[in-house]
């Protein structure tokens, strides 16, 4: 069944089997300005796969990145070819570049080759690209080699990307970790992350809310948060994240959206809602005499005043703004 | 909210005892990557306050990535199951609630077998010991003596082999996990659909011949219960008309002078009492009382769930040392009386080797039939290793035990005044229905054989229907014509051929071919080729083996 295809890439071990585009929320960045292909910066996630049938397709998030997903150093002879001439191509207007390593592979020295020759298009066509590595399937390392393998590649890497700066990441699609790289790479495609977080913390004092998070829309990623004190449970962005994308699942088989939700009890109340256009919020609150009416009508007000934080300073791309 | 791993007791409890019943049904699914992720690893429950345990944060998030993952593809997609080494191995099973408490359960193991050998083995000797045990005593007349005893012993000697076999067709499977699999899905795999429709019929073959020869003695019980009582009542003593011993310990021979149909004292007319004629004709073993037990276990037939029934189960292993007990008392009573004639006949005595042998192989072909739930009971078997050896320690104590019975009752039957040859085909049907001994034992077995029938109706009906309509409870038109036909196919039996002899020995030569004889030959045959291993002594030994079950099934119909 169809679903947000960029969750199933981050989740799926094999990049690159078929995908369906994505249904769901269009996102455009907002209603008055077209969205001009020309200008949409794209993410590019590459890789191995280990199924030779591939397509790339188009996710979107963050309202104007495009997630393309190349599969790379596979044996299908036609997919070289096509990747080779149309390089100029898949490599211009690229905004981030993905590139995902199997820690077990047998054949590093074709995986390196395949990453160089990507680092070169880069270089070439979009050289303000930021790079991160994944170095993946890490779970199938034992537990004590795992930091010692990491470094090694990690030096590897960094020296083969120069004079380009990549950042690296272990992970695994069996633990926080896989979650944790994709916040981070998130983290940093956001502009103007230290002024939303700013503007979170401004608004979680106002409304006496213990824990303010902002999910991205279509990935359920964390992209700021603010916690007036400790919470116990370090684990808990990835565990709501997983909440809520088996929810909309479960709403989407239903052929509905998932618009808001509201869980209360007597120690807590916690609300999720859209926020803006690229966005959802949840606020947490632990003074359950607040009354919920109370908690989103702020929730509402804050709505606009984001959305133009979004738009101001905006990607650099809505520049045709008023 | 909590996430309870229900586990069925059904396949356990189910103790057929004429035909051992499960076929394919997996009601405790033994695999273990479906229970996770239920399974927290005990570091990973942490004590928030002493009342409630608590689960660690790790291990709550992990729960949540394999919840959502599972959703994100087919169950049939094996790329998204947690792989071994991420999901700890689960030493014990805890119920983990979504809210973070874990409760640890106590009686709950994973599958893993938590029976002794010792249980083991009483489980598959309580599961073979059925209804044909008090057919034994009719084959050993039917082959004579001494080769009945030799034939008992051979029997049980190559049904084991043939159980071995089908104990280790699954550790020949190489590249599939087959922990799940029941014999059939063995079958399936090397035959295809041909094997798993065969299976299917077969066993259903045995589940209704059973049912018949419940009905059947169902009805000879019920009658003799009833008859007893009405005696009993009105302190009526009818010892004179049938042939009989004159002494403490009565023995009849019913079929004496009245044909092949040991029929149900009709002869017997008290011309000045018309009481006794309307119960006569009111409570008859062949036209009446099989049609009064329809109205008794028809609607006990329909219910969805017997597992009431099953709670029942030891009724069957109380039946049975009754039943030892009172041979035991009754050769006492009468002692031996055995004389050897090696091949010709005498009034009194058959010989020592009879050419209807067959009769005897037929009825131990269903005697001994386990195979086809043999790998569910050996599965809970503690210590798996040792499975050979209770397999072999379980098929010695059945076969002591029918030769117990069969040559105790074949020897003390007292032969001067009645020939050997009126042994019925039920050895109960040998005592006269006012002795107490005999009354009691007719009771337990009538009230187990009324608690087993149901469930040998639902295992037939889970098996047909399932099978064939893919829900074993389409509606309850389907289930009503399918238990009227069975109930049928009883009632008809009882009243025009009730031989459970000639039952119990066609149906089990005709299903024992299949499960016990054919199939885990061949199975055999076809693995060793395929690993290159098949020898010319083997392939012969077991073609040998084939060639005898068909021979036992064409000659039910010539001797």
């Amino acid at each position: 069944m169809e679903e947000c295809g960029s969750e199933k890439k981050m989740e799926k071990e094999n990049l690159g089997p078929r995908m369906d585009p994505p249904l769901g929320e269009p996102q455009g960045s907002l209603g008055w300005v077209l969205p001009n292909t020309a200008m949409k910066k794209k993410v590019l996630l590459m890789g191995k796969s280990g199924s030779v049938d591939v397509e790339h397709s188009h996710v979107q998030f963050l309202g104007n990145l495009v997630l393309n997903l190349w599969d790379c150093g596979g044996q299908d002879s036609f997919m070289e070819n096509y990747f080779t001439s149309q390089r100029d191509n898949i490599f211009q207007n690229v905004e981030v570049l993905i590139y995902v390593f199997d820690v077990e592979s047998r054949e590093l020295e074709k995986d390196m080759h395949y990453y160089q020759s990507c680092l070169e298009a880069i270089l070439q066509n979009s050289p303000d690209a930021r790079i991160f590595c994944l170095v993946h399937k890490m779970d199938l390392v034992q537990e004590d080699q795992r930091d010692l393998i990491f470094r090694e590649r990690e030096e590897d890497l960094r020296r083969l990307s120069r004079p380009l700066e990549c950042s690296c990441f272990r992970t695994s699609i069996w633990d926080e970790t896989l979650y944790k790289a994709w916040s981070s790479i998130v983290y940093h495609l956001i502009p103007n992350v230290q002024q939303l977080e700013m503007n979170l913390r401004n608004f979680a004092e106002i409304i006496e809310a213990d824990e303010v998070l902002l999910f991205e829309r279509a990935t359920f990623l964390v992209i700021s948060h603010y916690q007036c004190k400790e919470q116990r449970d370090a684990h808990r962005f990835e565990k709501i994240s997983n909440i809520i994308k088996q929810f909309k699942l479960s709403c989407s088989k239903l052929a509905a959206s998932f618009q808001s939700m509201e869980v209360r009890n007597s120690n807590f109340a916690a609300f999720i809602d859209i926020f803006t256009s690229n966005t959802y919020v949840m606020v947490v609150m632990s003074d359950p005499s607040i009354p919920s009416a109370a908690t989103l009508i702020n929730i509402r007000n804050a709505r606009k005043h984001f959305e133009k934080l979004e738009r101001v300073d905006g990607p650099k791309q809505c520049l045709l703004m008023c | 909210m909590a996430n309870v791993h229900d586990r069925h007791h059904l396949i356990s409890e189910i103790d057929d005892e004429v035909n051992p019943g499960p076929m394919n049904i997996q009601f405790d699914s033994s695999d273990l990557r479906s229970k996770r992720p239920f399974y927290i690893e005990p570091t990973n429950i942490v004590n928030v306050n002493d009342v409630i345990q608590r689960v660690s944060d790790h291990a709550s998030a992990l729960d949540k990535r394999i919840h959502y993952y599972s959703r994100l593809s087919t169950p049939a997609d094996k790329a998204l199951i947690a792989p071994d080494h991420v999901v700890p191995a689960p030493e014990e099973c805890y119920v983990y609630s979504p809210l973070g408490s874990a409760y640890k359960l106590q009686s709950y193991t994973e599958g893993h077998g938590k029976n002794t050998s010792l249980v083991t083995i009483f489980m598959i000797w309580n599961t073979m010991m059925g209804t044909s045990i008090l057919s034994i005593p009719w084959g050993i007349k039917q082959a004579g003596f001494t080769t009945g005893m030799c034939v008992i012993v051979l029997m049980g000697l190559l049904t084991l082999y043939c159980c071995y076999r089908v104990v280790k067709s699954r550790s020949m499977i190489p590249s599939l996990d087959t922990s799940t699999w029941e014999y059939p899905d063995v079958c399936r795999y090397y035959f295809g659909s041909f094997g798993q429709w065969s299976s299917l019929l077969c066993s259903l073959v045995s589940l209704i011949g059973a049912m018949i020869v419940y009905w059947v003695l169902m009805s000879n019980f019920l009658f003799n219960t009833g008859k007893f009582i009405f005696n009993f009542i009105h302190h009526i003593n009818d010892s004179d008309t049938v042939l009989r011993t004159n002494n403490s310990s009565p023995v009849i021979c019913p079929s004496a002078g009245s044909g092949d149909y040991p029929d149900n004292d009709s002869m017997i007319f008290y011309a000045n009492d018309t009481g006794v004629q309307q119960f006569e004709k009111w409570w008859n073993r062949s036209k009446t009382v099989p049609f009064y037990l329809i109205g008794l276990l028809l609607p006990l037939l329909n219910f969805k769930s017997p597992s009431f029934f099953s709670k029942f189960n030891i009724l069957g292993t109380v039946s049975v040392l009754y039943l030892i007990f009172l041979v035991t008392l009754k050769t006492i009573r009468l002692g031996f009386h055995l004389e050897f004639h090696w091949f010709v006949s005498t009034e009194f005595f058959v010989p020592e080797i009879r050419l209807q042998f067959p009769q005897l192989t037929g009825v131990l072909t269903l005697a001994f039939f386990i195979h086809n739930c043999i790998i569910t009971l050996l599965k809970n078997n503690k210590n798996q290793e040792n499975n050979v050896r209770d397999l072999c320690i379980a098929y010695m104590l059945v076969t002591l035990t029918y030769l117990y019975i069969g040559i105790l009752v074949f020897a003390s039957f007292p032969s001067p005044p009645l020939s050997k040859d009126c042994i019925e085909q039920n050895f109960l049907d040998n005592f006269p229905s006012n002795d107490i001994l005999s009354f009691i034992a007719r009771i337990f077995l009538l009230f187990q054989m009324m608690t087993v029938y149901p469930l040998l109706g639902y295992l037939a009906r889970v098996q047909l229907l399932g099978h064939v309509f893919g829900d074993i409870y389409p509606s309850i038109f389907h289930v009503l014509v399918l238990n009227i036909i069975i109930v049928g196919a009883g009632v008809i039996m009882a009243c025009f051929y009730p031989n459970i002899g000639g039952i119990i020995r066609y149906s089990g030569a005709a299903c024992g071919l299949a499960f016990v004889f054919i199939y885990p030959s061949l199975i055999y045959i076809i693995s060793l080729r395929r690993e290159e291993r098949l020898t010319w002594p083997r392939l012969i030994f077991h073609i040998c083996i084939i060639i005898l079950g068909l021979a036992n099934l064409i000659f039910q119909f010539f001797m």
